[in-house]
């Protein structure tokens, strides 16, 4: 049936996800002037666009509307050269040194994937509920909200270690709290601290075997409805906001069985966003994170974005050792911190001078980062890995000018 | 051979753009792809918003200052 061929597309690197830390990602990469694109499904800003108010962004002491503050990115992410494409991304092979990502029209390829995916907050799926998220009173983050709520009633929906934590946070700010279990008397989710610290809170009363029914209200929320499961009566409660913490899930379908995932499905990365794929980073809310935050996303989006240069950088650097030995080459892998293994260096220019024009010696520094190194399978340093016709043929770290010499002929 | 149709909503406000789209669609088979020019913000939102609704693939770009072009793959009949 497709009778038009796909277009194929090179980059650089390819940002899925055009939320805050996509954005972010992009103005790193796109001012280390590589060619990138970002793919957004909907439209550009992700959840933050999603709050009327930012108040905890650092820079906007008067606070900002998250559409504002995300056209801003869009901004600056555009001046720096980042194309933006608004659609689907329907399938990954992440798996080659080539990144494939397809959208229903273009194949995209890529050096560098950024997963800025994000995720969504699970909502309870009652009457009328798309009318009042977000802004119009169903909220899914204590941090963000709950100085908007003092001496609010609220309601809070779920019985997790997130639901009865922020819960017990807004008693801080709100004059009531509602809490509706779905368990019976007594039985909760969460951990036994904040179980305790909950039932002895006297702001907070729970209302056991109950779920949502309905929202309702005007423009903003004024009630919810909540159905008791053994009764079967609805009950009405007056709030002035609902808190949902019943999950949040993660934008990564399409990732499954290629990129490590938690088992509620965010990426698993280390501190340089490093996902378990060579070239593969994740940024933002999509990541197993602490906090979900505009401000943490960004910070996600510098790194990933930083890390994905160093990372194209270095295949380039690695590619040249290997390509032009000639027909050996010495990498010379030290720590220039290191001054023991700075007096190693004059050894290295002297077995080149000795090898006429057949050994070429290359030093690679490990101070700011390991990636040739690893890619050498270079773990201790100082070490000499021989790279004969473009490979690896021996790794020599107890290094004396004697044993490399024996190595190269 | 799945065909291309272009059709032009340059200057319409919403919810014009949105009810050619949906004309156009009725017209076209499975495969078929529509390209809807519009120069309306609105449109950019409510347009895709229902073909991704309807299940259509869809993509959308940006053309030049504040013109873009909604491409609808038409996926359900």
């Amino acid at each position: 049936m497709p009778g038009r061929e796909k277009r194929v597309e090179e980059y650089d690197v390819v940002i899925i996800g055009g939320g805050a830390a996509g954005m972010t990602a992009g103005i790193y990469t796109g001012r280390a002037r590589l060619k990138t694109v970002l793919i957004e499904k909907a439209l550009v800003g992700g959840l933050a666009t999603y709050t009327n108010e930012i108040e905890n962004y650092p820079g906007f002491p008067e606070g900002t509307t998250g559409l504002e503050m995300m056209n801003l990115f869009q901004k600056q992410a555009k001046k720096f050269g980042v194309t933006f494409k608004l659609t689907d991304v329907k399938s990954v092979d992440l798996t080659g040194e080539t990144k494939i990502v397809e959208t229903f029209r273009t194949t995209y390829k890529a050096k560098v994937v950024i997963i800025a995916s994000g995720g969504r907050p699970r909502t309870t799926g009652a009457k009328n509920e798309e009318k009042f998220l977000f802004d119009k009173g169903i909220s899914f983050c204590a941090t963000c909200d709950a100085a908007s709520c003092t001496d609010q009633e609220l309601l809070v929906v779920g019985s997790g270690d997130t639901a009865i934590e922020e819960g017990l946070f807004l008693t801080k700010f709100a004059k009531k709290i509602y809490v509706s279990v779905i368990h019976d008397q007594g039985k909760m989710d969460c951990n036994e601290i904040a179980r305790e610290a909950a039932f002895a809170n006297p702001k907070m009363e729970f209302l056991w075997n109950t779920v949502v029914d309905s929202f309702e209200g005007d423009d903003q929320l004024e009630q919810v409805v909540l159905k008791n499961l053994k009764t079967k009566k609805l009950e009405p409660i007056k709030v002035d906001r609902c808190f949902e913490f019943i999950g949040y899930l993660p934008n990564t379908e399409i990732f499954q069985n290629q990129v490590k995932l938690t088992d509620s499905g965010f990426v698993l990365t280390n501190e340089r966003m490093e996902t378990n794929i060579e070239g593969v980073f994740a940024a933002g809310d999509v990541r197993d994170k602490f906090l979900k935050q505009v401000a943490t996303a960004v910070g996600d989006g510098a790194i990933a974005g930083f890390a994905a240069e160093k990372y194209i950088t270095e295949s380039e650097v690695f590619y040249r050792i290997i390509e032009e030995s000639r027909p050996y080459t010495l990498v010379y892998v030290y720590n220039a911190a290191d001054a023991a293994s700075r007096e190693l260096l004059p050894i290295m220019e002297e077995l080149e001078k000795e090898g006429k024009e057949q050994v070429k010696a290359v030093r690679v520094d490990v101070y700011k980062s390991t990636g040739i190194a690893s890619r050498l399978n270079v773990t201790e340093y100082p070490c000499v890995a021989v790279v004969k016709n473009g490979e690896v043929i021996k790794l020599i770290c107890d290094i004396s000018k004697e044993k490399i010499q024996s190595a190269i002929c | 051979m799945p065909k291309e149709v272009v059709v032009d909503a340059l200057g319409e406000a919403c919810p014009v753009p949105l009810i050619k789209t949906q004309k156009a669609m009725k017209t076209l088979e499975i495969g078929d792809v529509l390209i809807l020019k519009i120069d309306h913000s609105c449109a950019m939102k409510n347009v895709p918003e229902w073909a991704r609704k309807v299940g259509h693939n869809v993509e959308l770009e940006e053309i030049g200052d504040c013109e873009w072009e909604v491409i609808i793959e038409k996926v359900v009949a």
